[in-house]
């Protein structure tokens, strides 16, 4: 049996146990449902990693079963693309499952008053509960399972099943807290509006190509018109752009990460936003093969105002798991920056650049959701650790969490594409890609010259905010001294938690020193893409060297010798130094002893970011003065409070929704309450199906 | 045909429950006269159950109904009676129109009747969304039950047996049903104008 | 090959080591200029080595309840500016350490310099680290942009952005140095040196008052030989930020052969050409005030639009 055969059997045996299973468990203690519920998971992605590096290695494989399906039969066809998508749903769902078997189980706190709380394992509901228990591991089935539908029905049921599995996470603790129950709402429409236009997009090209499967649709697209051709990707590229999150369709995002447990917010931040990517690649490069150039160059516009937008947001957030959110839309804009910039030298038939940028797209794919579930899970482990959001009652977390610090640190290290993390290496590879576009052989035109430029701005900046809102995040939240009571009593979380994250840094690490093991792998991606070209555009060993063009970077190189650097300095300094070092109070001014509450928060922090942009963010600030009783001269306190929300939201989505609501009130009035009105409802309808069937037979 | 026309006419609830009766026993000979065609035991056993209900059944329980409820006359209905006469000659139009293609699949003298099938069904569409009693509303539906089984017997030749003892439950329940609603109505409103529904609404 | 090789080892040595010994004299230079252009003696040229020394046999302090963050950020952040001196092409352009000699690398680790600090001078769980360490973000995160659109337009011509090569372009084409593109990018990086180097008008580096400070706060807590690596590491930072200005836009000396002739002669451009635009800019900050901190934005925003100009006609005016 060949490796994706053995894995998918292992992601069907899982499912199957799980929704078998968990309903049958109701017996068994929490601690044991627990364990099988992150066991399915882990064996899920197993799976998953399985069948993905095999097809990854150059199978490929196909099955069609009639008749699973109402009105169409089941096709599976995994090839190089689906499996890197494959392998890296199952390399998440794999830390996540390691990791949710320690997580309704740590250090219980007896904070009642506490809003950020995750529930207690034993109420009626919640994270302890069966469906949410079977419903994880259902959940990263359906993910492994979407990039090998082969067919348009197939593809749809399972994201769908996807779509589902993941509102029941979400929701999961919605007893608990009022808010879970919104975002649950905002999520589950903008998921099914963004359906809704992936159906209508999939049908619209399967009726004109007259066959529902890929391969079909593949070789009829050479005949489709230009006009069929650009409908269906722009509905497309709505639907799969909403699951990516980018702007506008990326509100839910931020909603829905915050109140999901967070080894979920993991899973669809890390796993399944990339489906999202898959599906634009799936269409737009491999199905449609290719398309004329304002396609990609709307997709550049897209991403390049997501990754601006998500970065400002994340830099004002105060709320860890949102900051998280709003980089994930940030990381998903340089992606699709990435992905934009490739179609466009694909259409103008430069193939090694385009080649490179997807590389670089996916390259950076895979690092973000290598370090996202790393941060993702650091963050649940402080919230569970904590009880703790709000990076703003953080602090001196790493006297206290020393192993989550180091992780969530080498994280935050990877997010903020600085050298040696493995960020730096994908953002290095897709400057590259940008900066050689205007010097290859023959005049670029106009459109290339005006948007290259623009695009490195937009990546540079994009890239200098993030180092700043990871520097925030990181700094704020774990080192100097704690700012609140409940980060002072903070306790390391138990080992399966310590272990999901150590394996994500672990991957982090290996794509940072060693990512050319990956890049083999990705190029028989590039093959199944055949506008772009079957380049080899990165080879080498230790150092990255572009072929066709010039550029190279060793990152191996830079860790080595910073690290080693740093080392010798410390030593050579000791020894010629002498004296020992002191711990003293911090410079207080000669008078004062400051507080830890004096301590520079993230909203400070943040501060000269968020005035000097304020024209997109708008903050809100309240500032509420007591003064002294005796005297309006003397204050006693000053609460400021700042609150940045999200803008595009507050002007796109009303109006929106309150035309929605008055097309109902509209339709509203076609019940009026009266029998005969009804049934002649029903007798006009008749008359005039009676007549169209006489008009057009 | 002519009773479904007759029954847009007249205004009387017992005539309109009458003109249903003879309906049935038509509709009970349709189906025997097909039944001497084509042979076969089926047709005569499926006449038979239509003449006991459609003929004997339906129409008691619908006497029953009007004697409890009292009011012998429909109001004045929602289109006038000429404009209801105008409409039906226009939907029977429509009805032969629309059958052109069925019957010319298959020119048989039972296949020609088809359009009258069809417009039995139109009518008693139209006579279900115009009449204000409920019990009238109730005849409009049994007329179109009968329009529905009259073309199934025309175009198909037989309805098998199961097929028409489904329907025929499905009708005795329907009515039954509206018995009670019809009961019920006038306890609350005093009458059965359907019109009155219309203060459910919020 | 071996001998070249050998060379070329030895090159990057004599970088390190001019670029190590000669930043707290080029400090002490451009303290020297603006002593003598506001009437002052000036304190010599050794006295930035003499302070280090100093600072190295007094006790070091860490601020109660900070962690490894504070003690290990001097050594990284002075790690980063060795590496850059000892791949960036100031004196030859046959570094073995060429896959770091990458621009976009070489930004990067100035920024993981500052961020260094930056995450330092939280650490220390203060006020004034913390508003030295969000003013410092801030101005690297803004500078970004600039020095990212400046080094395309730079890489437009010569069709790669190793520095190496870029250098080793200006000098066989002269007469790209003075076509437009090349002069705008010149302005605007020489603004974000100013930016990157904590100069006036952005920072001042001989500020103590809190509300003038960016580098001073985020330092404010460091003592003994930790400080004594923070002063060397931003002496070096402003040398290697000249030198790399100086070597983009005016190459002319720097050795592309690993020879001793080269060696030497790039040896001695390299120190007039560093020592010229360091009177030059402590010069010029003697006529300037510190801006205050929400003008130094624009000011960036302005660079970036030299940038992008740069780029733009570097296409257009090819």
């Amino acid at each position: 049996m060949s490796l994706i055969e053995s894995g998918l059997l292992l992601v069907a045996g899982a499912a199957a146990l799980a929704c078998v299973g968990t309903p049958l468990s109701s017996r068994a203690s929490q601690a044991s449902r627990t364990m099988l519920s992150g066991a399915l998971t882990c064996l899920v992605g197993l799976g998953g990693v399985l069948a993905g590096v095999g097809a990854l290695a150059g199978d490929s494989w196909s099955v069609t079963v009639p008749r699973l399906l109402p009105l169409s039969q089941a096709v599976l066809a995994i090839d190089p693309l689906s499996g890197l998508f494959m392998t890296l749903v199952g390399a998440v769902a794999i830390a996540t499952g390691i990791y949710s078997t320690g997580y309704p189980h740590s250090h219980d706190h007896d904070h009642d008053h506490n809003h950020n709380h995750d529930q207690t394992p034993d109420a009626a509901g919640g994270i302890g509960s069966r469906t949410v228990q079977a419903a994880l591991p259902l959940f990263a089935a359906a993910m492994v399972a979407v990039p090998a539908a082969g067919n348009v029905t197939t593809f749809l049921v399972l994201w769908e099943l996807m779509a589902l599995a993941s509102l029941v996470l979400v929701l999961a603790e919605h007893r608990a807290r009022p808010e879970v129950g919104q975002a649950g709402v905002w999520y589950a429409a903008m998921t099914h509006a963004g359906l809704v236009a992936i159906l209508l997009g999939l049908v619209v090209f399967a009726n004109a190509a007259g066959t529902e499967t890929f391969a079909g649709m593949r070789t009829a697209s050479v005949g489709l018109s230009p006009a069929t051709r650009s409908l269906v990707f722009l509905l497309v590229f709505a639907g799969f752009g909403s699951k990516a999150g980018l702007v506008p369709l990326h509100v839910w995002l931020p909603r829905a990460h915050p109140e999901a447990p967070s080894y979920v917010s993991a899973l669809m931040s890390a796993a399944m936003v990339n489906l999202g990517l898959y599906g634009v690649l799936r269409v737009g490069f491999d199905l449609l093969g290719g398309g004329p150039r304002w396609w990609w160059i709307l997709v550049l516009a897209v991403g390049a105002l997501s990754a601006l937008y998500g970065v400002l947001q994340a830099g004002a957030a105060t709320d860890l798991k949102r900051l998280l959110a709003y980089s994930t839309t940030e990381n998903l804009g340089l992606i699709f920056i990435g992905v934009g910039a490739a179609g466009m030298f694909a259409a103008a038939g430069d193939a090694p650049l385009a080649s490179l940028l997807m590389i670089a797209a996916v390259l950076h794919t895979v690092n973000h959701a290598a370090f996202k579930t790393l941060l993702f899970l650091g963050a649940g482990a402080v919230l569970r650790s904590t009880g703790l959001r709000d990076l703003d009652k953080m602090g001196g977390l790493a006297h206290r969490m020393p192993t989550t610090a180091v992780l969530f640190g080498l994280g935050a290290l990877g997010a903020s594409g600085l050298p040696p993390g493995n960020g730096f290496v994908s953002e290095w590879l897709l400057l590259q890609g940008l900066i050689h576009s205007l010097s290859g052989a023959g005049a670029p035109d106009v459109a290339v010259a005006i948007a290259m430029p623009l695009a490195v701005g937009a990546v540079a900046l994009t890239a200098g905010l993030g180092v700043a809102m990871f520097v925030k995040a990181f700094g704020v939240g774990f080192l100097a001294r704690p700012r609140s009571a409940e980060a002072a009593v903070a306790t390391e979380v138990p080992r399966s938690m310590r272990a999901g994250m150590a394996l994500a840094a672990v991957s982090c690490g290996i794509l940072a020193l060693a990512p050319l093991a990956l890049v083999r792998s990705l190029e028989r991606v590039l093959v199944t893409m055949p506008s772009i070209g079957d380049e080899r555009p990165v080879h080498g060993a230790v150092e990255l060297q572009l072929s066709g063009i010039t550029g190279s970077m060793s990152p191996v190189l830079i860790a080595l010798g910073l690290t080693g650097g740093a080392l010798l300095i410390a030593v050579l300094v000791r020894r010629w130094g002498g004296q020992p070092r002191r711990t003293a109070l911090v410079w207080g001014c000669g008078g004062t002893r400051l507080s830890p509450r004096m301590q520079y928060t993230a909203t400070a922090y943040a501060e000269p970011l968020t005035r000097v942009f304020d024209d997109v963010l708008r903050p809100e600030h309240d500032i509420n003065i007591t003064h002294h009783v005796e005297s309006r001269y003397l204050v006693e306190s000053v609460t400021y409070r700042q609150r940045v929300s999200d803008r595009i939201e507050n002007r796109l989505y009303p109006p929106l929704l309150a035309a929605a609501l008055w097309w109902a009130a509209m339709a509203r009035r076609l019940q009026n309450g009266s029998v005969h009105r009804y049934l002649a409802y029903g007798l006009v309808g008749l008359l005039v199906v009676l007549i169209a069937v006489g008009v057009t037979s | 045909m002519l009773s479904s026309v007759l029954m847009l006419w007249r205004r009387q609830l017992s005539a309109l429950i009458s003109l249903l009766t003879a309906q049935g026993v038509l509709l009970a000979g349709m189906a025997a006269l097909l039944g001497t065609q084509d042979g076969g035991l089926e047709l005569y056993l499926v006449a038979l159950g239509v003449l006991l209900l459609k003929g004997g059944v339906l129409p008691a329980v619908l006497r029953r109904v009007l004697a409890n409820s009292g009011a012998a006359r429909e109001t004045q209905p929602l289109i006038n009676v000429p404009a209801s006469l105008l409409a039906a000659a226009l939907l029977t139009l429509l009805a032969y129109a629309v059958s052109g293609p069925l019957v010319e699949l298959d020119p048989t003298p039972t296949t020609h009747a088809v359009p009258v099938g069809i417009a039995m069904v139109l009518l008693g569409f139209f006579m279900l969304v115009t009449r204000r009693r409920a019990l009238s509303q109730v005849a409009g539906f049994l007329l179109l039950d009968n329009g529905i089984a009259a073309t199934a017997f025309l175009v198909t030749s037989g309805v098998p047996v199961v097929v028409e003892l489904a329907v025929s439950m499905d009708l005795l329940l329907v009515v039954l049903v509206l018995q009670v609603l019809t009961v019920r109505l006038r306890t609350a409103f005093g009458d059965t104008d359907i019109g009155e529904l219309r203060e459910l609404r919020d | 090959m071996n001998t070249v090789t050998s060379w070329a080892v030895l090159g990057v040595v004599v970088q390190v080591l001019l670029v190590v010994a000669g930043a707290p004299v080029l400090v002490a230079l451009m303290r020297q200029v603006r002593a003598r252009l506001e009437g002052r003696v000036g304190a010599g040229l050794g006295q930035p080595w003499r302070d280090l020394r100093k600072l190295m046999r007094k006790e070091p302090i860490a601020p109660d309840g900070s962690t490894i963050i504070f003690t290990a950020a001097p050594a990284v952040a002075l790690s980063s500016m060795v590496l850059i001196a000892a791949a960036a092409p100031f004196i030859t352009t046959t570094s073995p350490l060429d896959g770091v000699a990458d621009l976009y690398a070489v930004v990067s680790l100035l920024l993981v310099a500052s961020i260094a600090l930056a995450l330092a001078g939280l650490d220390t769980g203060s006020a004034f680290g913390g508003m030295g360490s969000s003013r410092t973000v801030t101005v690297a995160a803004l500078a970004e942009p600039t020095l990212l659109v400046a080094g395309f337009a730079l890489s437009v011509r010569v069709g790669s952005s190793n520095l190496a090569s870029l250098v080793e372009h200006g000098q066989r084409a002269p007469g790209t140095i003075l076509s437009p593109a090349t002069l705008l990018a010149a302005v605007a990086l020489w603004i974000v040196v100013v930016a990157e180097a904590g100069r006036l008008p952005v920072d001042n580096p001989s500020t103590h008052l809190e509300l003038t400070m960016i580098h001073e706060a985020t330092i404010l807590e460091y003592a003994g030989r930790d400080l004594a690596l923070v002063e060397l590491g931003s002496a070096m930072r402003l040398a290697v930020l000249l030198g790399l200005w100086g070597n983009l836009f005016l190459p002319w000396g720097v050795a592309t052969t690993a020879g001793p002739g080269a060696l030497a002669l790039g040896v001695v451009v390299f120190v007039v050409k560093v020592a010229v635009l360091g009177a030059v800019l402590a010069a010029s900050e003697v006529f300037m005030a510190k801006w205050r901190l929400f003008r130094v934005p624009e000011l960036l925003a302005g660079s970036f639009l030299f940038g992008v100009l740069a780029v733009s006609s570097s296409f257009f005016l090819a």
